[in-house]
């Protein structure tokens, strides 16, 4: 029961936060179309840009496994029960870009996370009491994308993003590498706080971007691929 | 002949019926030379061995040599070990001769009315090397070498399949659950491994398979000289109040390949050691010997402690590639 509970309340802080972006991302919107009437300032000037900051990962359910043995009939039984996830995390994110050409950026990112690899037991056929148990994970994510900029005249830019990348997530002590990949879409603004178009630093800015995140391979226990919410906050400058 | 002069032959009873026996996880049987222990493993990479030309009722002395050659042939499978097994032909002779031939056949044995077949061994007493090993089934016992087995009667294939475990140097496993008969004796409730030393109710052939228990047993003894991948090892020590706990069985479930591989605490410190695995992440349950008489495995004077819960580690322990796992302390506490 208390696992259940607790998945339950995990669910629940996912849906939550993932409807909290949502409203973030629409206030943003419409700030922005707001604004895009009314002002003048440019996108951005300087063709280098460069970000770093915060993020966080939702947590993925890798589902339930049983620890079967097997019966006189060839039949599975179940000596105890598993589910596992890799839990949310905090981490760092950086990227750099090159404006190509317009408002399109291509760009590197990479990002490192330490998020917690837990496998619950439950149901053992000894009774022994259930627990969660649980290691910590170094995540490496590295990858190339680009961000395409809504244009505007506004220090508030949406943006669409896209990208991929390599995933390597390392176990407790570095003992054991796993490694996979990423696919990421997603958007976000950039708030300009500054914007010149003379001096080698052209702008510097926030950056928000909203994300979903699809892994492959890596430490997925069910061998599937699964997608996580992102969010990201960066201080942003361009050159 | 030199090798007479300096043998001596190990008798192992082994698979039970219906009678509780403690058991190992694919623990490695051993023999002691001169005051050190030594592996019991063939030297060679091919073990020969002959059958015996009899039979007995409802099958054949050549039903019977398929029936273990299908049961040499799952072992010879197993990827990651390299050991293979040839048929030397039929022998007039009976198991249990020291002759240096490992043979396998029937044997009328109703005074043992609880072993349905047993391995023993001939070993050189200077070197520890293994000779000559021979499989006896007790033909006081029904056998059926049908394809999906016969009510009533044993299965040769599967008796044969745990046998050769032996043969080639494993002891008994202790992946498996057993439940008290009204008559006396336990009852296989499910087992996974086919080194569980009571065997499954009469008719069944769930014991032609091996399990991962088994697989990394005699990967572990007999290593592939190209395995697809490093393997590597869990170790640790079980305590309980602080004090080291033996005959503890710890069990590695694998959640991604949902393996279960098992081994014990055999030393006074309480360690443990499972080794060949796969790399990846493990849970480990640990388990008393509870499910039955501890002095079939364990030495008499050896004070096997089976007053402790079963306990899950609450910690997932990592197997590297080619490595250790690192010491796992696991604290269990008394029933």
């Amino acid at each position: 029961m208390a696992t259940t509970a607790r998945e339950l309340a995990r669910h629940r802080e996912t849906h939550e936060s993932l409807r909290v972006i949502a409203c973030v991302a629409i206030a943003l919107l419409a700030t922005t179309a707001r604004e895009a009437a009314a002002q003048s300032a440019a996108l951005g000037s300087g063709r280098i840009e460069m970000s770093a900051g915060a993020a966080w990962l939702s947590s993925q359910a890798f589902g339930s496994a049983d620890a079967n043995e097997t019966t006189s009939a060839n039949a599975p039984f179940r000596l105890f029960s598993t589910s596992s996830e890799l839990g949310s995390a905090a981490g760092l994110d950086a990227r750099v870009g090159v404006r190509l050409a317009g408002t399109l950026v291509v760009e590197a990112d990479a990002s490192y996370a330490r998020p917690e690899l837990r496998i619950t037991t439950s149901s053992d056929a000894e009774s022994a009491t259930g627990l969660t148990a649980a290691e910590r994970l170094q995540q490496y994510m590295i990858g190339g994308g680009a961000t395409w900029y809504v244009p505007t005249a506004s220090r508030v830019a949406p943006f669409v993003a896209g990208g991929a990348g390599y995933l390597r997530q390392l176990h407790d002590r570095a003992l054991l590498v796993q490694t996979g990949r990423y696919y990421r879409f997603g958007g976000g603004v950039v708030y300009l706080l500054s914007s010149q178009s003379t001096g080698t630093l052209k702008a510097t800015g926030i950056r928000v971007d909203l994300r979903a995140t699809t892994f492959k391979d890596g430490v997925a226990l069910d061998g599937d691929t699964h997608v996580a919410a992102a969010v990201a906050g960066s201080f942003l400058v361009r050159f | 002949m030199r090798w007479r002069r300096f043998t001596r032959r190990i008798a192992l009873a082994t698979l039970i019926a219906m009678q509780a026996r403690p058991a190992l996880a694919y623990l490695e049987l051993g023999v002691s030379v001169g005051g050190r222990q030594v592996k019991l493993a063939w030297p060679q990479a091919t073990v020969r061995y002959s059958v015996s030309n009899a039979g007995v009722p409802g099958v054949s002395a050549t039903d019977f040599q398929a029936a273990v050659g299908r049961a040499f042939a799952t072992w010879e499978a197993v990827p990651t070990a390299a050991i293979t097994y040839q048929f030397n032909g039929f022998t007039s002779a009976l198991p249990g001769r020291d002759d240096g031939t490992s043979t396998l056949g029937f044997q009328n044995r109703p005074d043992l009315d609880r072993v349905l077949a047993a391995t023993s061994f001939v070993t050189d007493s200077v070197s520890g090397a293994l000779i000559e090993s021979d499989i006896f089934f007790n033909s006081a016992f029904a056998w059926s070498v049908a394809p999906n087995g016969e009510a009533n009667r044993f299965d040769v294939e599967s008796i044969a399949l745990h046998e050769i475990g032996h043969m080639s140097g494993l002891s008994h496993s202790a992946l498996g659950e057993t439940e008290l008969r009204a008559g006396g004796g336990r009852l296989v409730t499910a087992a996974e491994t086919v080194m569980f030393p009571i065997a499954y109710a009469v008719g069944s052939v769930a014991g032609r398979t091996l399990r991962a228990d088994d697989i990394t047993g005699i990967t572990d003894l007999y290593p592939s000289s190209n395995p697809s991948q490093p393997s590597g090892s869990i170790s640790g020590r079980v305590t309980k109040n602080g004090t080291p706990v033996f005959g503890a069985h710890v069990v590695a479930f694998d959640p991604v390949t949902h393996a279960l591989v098992g081994s014990f605490t055999l030393d006074a410190q309480g360690r443990f050691a499972i080794s060949s695995l796969p790399p990846g992440p493990r849970v480990l349950r640990v388990e008393p010997l509870d499910d039955a008489e501890i002095d079939s495995f364990f030495d008499p004077s050896r004070n096997v402690d089976i007053d402790f819960r079963v306990a899950f580690v609450d910690r997932i322990v990592v197997v590297p590639r080619g490595g250790d796992s690192g010491e796992v302390t696991i604290e269990v506490v008394p029933k």
